[in-house]
């Protein structure tokens, strides 16, 4: 009875699919290993990179390599989150502004949308070279990127305030300032950590992908310079995993934060959804 | 004893120009209240009492200043409503309870004096006593979520009685609740409110309801949504949920059903 | 008349905003704006004059993109399909599996873009052919992983009771399926492809870029910056935003065909 629970429980599903990719991945580096004659370059075992990052071997400035992907990742991640809350504050900045007033929402809306459809990252060389800076070009590239899932979720959270409470407020004959400090704002938080769930990991990437544009430092110019080859290819793989953790991780913070700020709405929609059954 | 609401010849048209966008109707021109004239006591309690389509919550809207009639005239309180809601007159009630559920029930309970700018002191005192008068003093710590139907119910009736309004206006309060909880609620409502001595106005279907609770029952009717009879219903107080039983009470609700018979 | 009205409004504000902007773009203001010049910011006139004259080069490039992203784009979105169907089926399992396919769409594309490159180099000898082969699998993988878990939910959010009603028929559990759940995930792929048409033409950009044959719109766009042929890098920018807008339009007309001929039924 009780190994049926454990068999049947939500994590060790998610373990068995792990695993179960963990084994995909290997018979392929098997695979590989037979008719490649340098397999590590193309698709080596998940061993041999955790082994890579043990390696204390120095590759470049008195660095491991794992110390100096690390040291790259974090330039990379530090300008990805400037750039997001740049981009998520002025999201929601815009998204209370088109609730104020109908006519910034009018102009502003067709534009929304239109950045939704527009291949940002795609426009990233071009950011660099009218700023000519690479570090502005990764904040205002991932800046963007946040912008929309930010402005467009949150807007939709101002206009899901129910009609009975905006009577209700209306009835106290309560401000406008008291109006969005007291309902409307708060009602939109769980619809803001939607948007932010969504741009966290877009962020992480365009950081990355603006990396690549320069020499320097950061993840994406390491990427560059170890597809040329010259360095280990474990270095290469090993930012291939520390980026993918990365963007799990990126997605992974926010849900927790969203937990910790939304934890009696959870429990709500939990009640909710009983009620439902 | 003077008038408290006077509403006189009040008509309401949808489709020309103000109404409420929940129920602004898209065919142009519909009559949603015709001529309709009241006069509410002070410390009345009064039923609107119809079936749907018949105007009874715009009527309450008007009041209230949620939406302003096409023509006609309405006085609270001895000026306007938008007057009456300004200087915070009023205390509403909904369908549903419309609490939020990111603030405990003492908070919620507290929001109208929030608005009002009330110091933590006084609004702790005040929720206090309202919530002991409501029955939920021990809930006060808690989250909307974790209460019941009617215990949430409770606590919209506790926040529109905390500022000790002059009017309470209650839109169909107990019509999503059970049988079970809305008998004890509308017994709870009596008690309170003979307590408070508020004006109230309150929006229902249900015939047995009207009557259990008012002084006098206005029974509307739709298409064109008008007043059609007002029924005074002597029953003595203080009331209680026994005295259903009673000739004198059934007698009052034939008369009311009666009463929409020949529209 | 008040209908009109604003229709009237929602379209002229914008409309003069867009002007206004176009207005200070084309008179250079923008470029003191944002401390610039007509060459990394050409003039828009300048922008269409090349189009005009660079207009057999672009259109091949842009064939090449489109080309990509839309066989990607269907073949993921199918396979997604197929995959959230299987995961309905064994719900317990499925789900599951979903959750950790979901974890693994915030990776970012650019660590995939060079795995795949590197795995699918067998595929072919001629380099055009290779280079193409490894971005339509991105694509596939991201479309798939997006319609995947967006039609899944289609597939098990029933409207309340719908299920028990047709259990008190004794519908077996695939009469369930063709009669509640596939009807139901319809509406559902169309919001999954609000999502992955985007993506799918940002991944067939980035793709591009280490891509090892060099063609196509995202690609033109990096090599035109940098061999400072500024003008002609925006050119193939225009025409990247428009295989974006024009994609989307499809989209939200496809969606409008389908709720007129759904609301005939």
């Amino acid at each position: 009875m009780k190994l049926k629970k454990i068999l049947f429980s939500s994590t060790f599903i998610t373990i068995v699919w792990i695993v179960l990719l963990c084994s995909i991945w290997e018979l392929e580096a098997l695979h590989i290993e037979q008719i490649k004659r340098t397999p590590e370059k193309v698709f080596p075992h998940l061993m041999q990179i955790f082994e890579s990052i043990a390696d204390p071997k120095i590759i470049s400035n008195d660095q491991t390599s794992i110390e100096l992907v690390l040291t790259n990742a974090y330039a990379t991640l530090e300008r990805a989150g400037i750039g997001f809350l740049i981009g998520a504050l002025s999201g929601f900045i815009l998204a209370l502004l088109m609730k104020f007033s109908g006519i910034i929402e009018k102009i502003a809306f067709p534009y929304l949308m239109l950045i939704q459809m527009i291949p940002i990252l795609g426009m990233a060389p071009i950011v660099f070279a009218i700023t000519q800076d690479i570090g502005v070009s990764r904040i205002v590239i991932s800046g963007v990127l946040t912008f929309y899932p930010v402005a467009a979720n949150t807007l939709a959270g101002l206009k899901s305030v129910s009609a009975e409470n905006e009577n209700l407020f209306r009835s106290y004959s309560a401000n406008v300032f008291q109006t969005y400090t007291k309902l409307y704002i708060p009602t939109s938080i769980p619809f803001l950590f939607t948007g932010l769930k969504i741009s966290a990991p877009l962020a992480i990437t365009a950081s990355i992908l603006v990396d690549t544009l320069q020499g320097g430092v950061g993840l994406g110019c390491l990427l560059s310079q170890s597809l040329k080859g010259g360095m280990s290819p474990f270095v290469f793989w090993q930012i291939i995993f520390l980026s993918a953790a990365i963007g799990i991780l990126s997605l992974q913070v926010m849900v927790i934060a969203e937990k910790i700020i939304m934890s009696h709405k959870v429990r709500w929609n939990r009640e909710k959804n009983k009620n439902l059954i | 004893m003077s008038n408290e609401i006077t509403i006189k010849n009040v008509n309401m048209v949808y489709g020309e120009g103000g109404g409420h966008r929940e129920l602004r109707n898209p065919a142009r021109g519909t009559v949603a209240l015709k001529d309709v004239n009241l006069d509410i006591k002070k410390g009345e309690f009064i039923s609107l009492l119809g079936p749907s389509g018949c105007g009874k919550t715009t009527l309450l809207r008007i009041i209230a200043n949620l939406q302003n009639q096409t023509s006609g005239n309405v006085e609270v309180a001895g000026g306007t409503p938008e007057q009456a809601r300004k200087s915070r007159k009023y205390g509403i009630v909904f369908q549903s309870p419309v609490l939020q559920d990111w603030r405990t029930i003492r908070q919620n309970v507290e929001l109208p004096l929030e608005i009002s700018h009330y110091p933590k002191s006084k609004r702790h005192e005040l929720s206090e006593a309202m919530l002991r008068l409501v029955g939920l003093e021990k809930f006060k710590d808690v989250y909307p979520n974790e209460l019941s139907g009617g215990m949430q119910q409770r606590v919209g009736i506790a926040r529109a009685l905390i500022m000790q309004p002059e009017i309470l206006l209650m839109d169909e309060p107990f019509s999503a609740l059970d049988e079970f909880t809305r008998d004890k609620l509308q017994e709870d409502l009596l008690n309170i409110w003979s307590r408070s001595l508020c004006t109230v106005v309150f929006v229902t279907h249900n015939i047995a309801e009207s009557v259990y609770l008012s002084d006098r029952v206005c029974v509307m009717s739709p298409r064109p949504g008008r007043l059609s009879a007002v029924i005074d219903i002597d029953l003595p107080r203080p009331r209680k949920l026994a005295m259903r039983d009673t000739v004198e009470f059934v007698e009052y609700v034939s008369k009311v059903r009666n009463s929409f018979e020949g529209i | 008349m008040k209908k009109t009205k604003i229709s009237f409004s929602g379209v002229l504000l914008p409309l003069a905003f867009g002007a206004l902007v176009l207005i200070i773009w084309q008179t250079e203001l923008l470029h003191k704006i944002i401390g610039t010049n007509t060459f990394t910011l050409p003039l828009p006139t300048t922008i269409i004059r090349i189009i005009g004259e660079n207009l057999d080069s672009i259109s091949a490039n842009a064939f090449d993109t489109i080309e990509v992203a839309l066989i990607g784009l269907v073949l993921g979105s199918i396979i997604g399909y197929l995959i959230s169907i299987l995961a309905a089926i064994f719900p317990k399992w499925g789900s599951g599996g979903l959750k950790v396919i979901a974890l693994l769409s915030a990776i970012p594309i650019i660590a995939l873009a060079p795995v795949i490159t590197n795995l699918t180099k067998d595929f072919s000898t001629i380099a055009p052919e290779r280079s193409m082969f490894a971005k339509i699998v991105l694509v596939t993988l991201l479309s798939a992983v997006s319609m995947s878990v967006g039609v899944y939910r289609g597939l098990t959010d029933l409207k309340p009771f719908s299920e028990d009603l047709l259990q008190t028929y004794a519908a077996t559990k695939f009469d369930i399926f063709i009669k509640l759940r596939l009807p139901n995930s319809v509406s559902y792929i169309f919001t999954a492809l609000r999502v992955s048409i985007p993506t799918a033409i940002i991944s067939t950009l980035i793709a591009e870029y280490f891509a090892e044959y060099i063609t196509g719109v995202g690609r033109q766009i990096r090599e035109n910056i940098i061999t400072s042929q500024y003008s002609t890098a925006w050119a193939y920018i225009t025409v990247a935003c428009a295989i974006g807008i024009i994609a989307y339009m499809f989209l939200v007309l496809a969606e409008r065909l389908y709720k007129k001929k759904k609301h005939k039924i």
